[in-house]
């Protein structure tokens, strides 16, 4: 009798799993990813060298751009400030951003808030101005890609918060929309 | 070759593997922006080794064992990127949102109820259960196409697909979901 009741208990799990939905892929992101996918590929050919330095930062970007600092775990640490990056985006057009974070030493638990401009989309997650994620920084650089969308030409100031153990910076990057 | 013909083969090559990667990429991250950053990645990647991909006999396979490769990579970086102030589930088109409601006859409310909570048990295995769960029992993988994509024996997938059955029975069974 148990063997049976544990029987009709996987056969009910099997059912479930093999029902078990995704969702489709967006019109389009096939073409856009394989039109990435060449172009980037096409200018790491031309930029051997850039690529080599960069290394990692290089992975996931179909354009280049670095928000650099260094994260320390030390009590002193606070935002130093420096002139605000910049890039100019094209409207409606993805742009994957890099964000990379030197850290002095391994760090668990660390929480990246993004704040986005109105009119700045993270691709994925549409209406969304503020998204956090939780992650760890590994001892030296650590990238994180981000692909943005423009859908408004107004622009704006993206801000990144890396919070970990009630210290925190705050990293800006202006968007210009063309 | 021209960067052109490079282009054109590369698109020959990949292109009919596409919905094939873009499940895998969703089976191995569960999400949509994680899935669609790593089908990118491999898309990348596999342009950059067009020399190689033009000579292998079955690219859909080779592509599938970069893509799980790039996955593992990914976590050893990131430690898997995890949101917690969106619920996935809540976005659109994201997740189980994009499930037929209510009136669907595919979907009635009770089934949805269920596949909802298959969701949440499947979020409480390990990433290596959950992968190996997923690929044979839900993407209907055999165990040897398993075995090449993760690089592990037979004796391991079994082991793992029996463990991640096991937990799951123990987790749906105790809400109530199966009985």
């Amino acid at each position: 009798m148990q063997k049976d009741e544990m029987t009709q208990q996987d056969q009910e799990i099997r059912d479930l799993l093999r029902d078990y939905p995704m969702p489709h892929a967006d019109a389009g992101f096939y073409d856009q990813a394989l039109a990435r996918a060449t172009h980037e590929g096409s200018r790491r050919q031309r930029n051997r060298w850039l690529a080599a330095g960069f290394g990692a930062a290089m992975a996931a970007g179909l354009a280049l751009w670095m928000i650099g600092a260094t994260f320390f775990a030390g009590p002193d640490m606070r935002e130093v400030d420096t002139a605000i990056p910049g890039i100019t985006m094209a409207l409606e057009e993805p742009r994957t951003v890099n964000l990379v974070f030197s850290s002095a030493i391994r760090l668990d638990t660390a929480t990246l808030t993004v704040s986005l401009p109105a009119g700045v989309e993270l691709a994925g997650f549409p209406g969304q101005s503020e998204i956090s994620w939780e992650t760890s920084l590994d001892e030296g650089k650590n990238v994180l890609p981000l692909t943005l969308i423009a859908l408004t030409p107004v622009g704006g100031e993206l801000l990144a918060h890396l919070e970990h153990d009630h210290r925190d910076r705050t990293f800006r990057l202006r968007l210009n929309i063309s | 070759m021209s960067t052109a013909e490079n282009s054109q083969t590369f698109e020959r090559l990949v292109r009919p593997q596409f919905d094939r990667l873009y499940r895998l990429a969703w089976r191995l991250t569960g999400s949509k922006a994680e899935a669609e950053d790593l089908f990118q990645e491999l898309l990348i990647k596999a342009f950059g080794k067009l020399d190689d991909l033009v000579r292998i006999e079955e690219p859909g396979s080779w592509l599938c064992r970069v893509m799980y490769n790039l996955f593992i990579d990914e976590q050893r970086r990131f430690k898997r990127r995890r949101m917690h102030t969106v619920e996935e589930s809540q976005l659109p088109g994201d997740g189980l949102a994009g499930l037929p409601g209510p009136g669907n006859p595919d979907y009635d409310n009770e089934r949805l109820e269920k596949i909802r909570r298959l969701d949440r048990a499947l979020a409480q295995l390990s990433d290596e259960h959950r992968i190996v769960v997923l690929l044979h029992d839900t993407e209907g993988y055999k165990m040897s196409e398993i075995q090449d994509l993760i690089g592990v024996p037979v004796g391991t997938v079994k082991s793992r697909l029996s463990r991640a059955r096991a937990r799951l029975r123990e987790i749906l069974t105790a809400d109530g979901t199966v009985s």
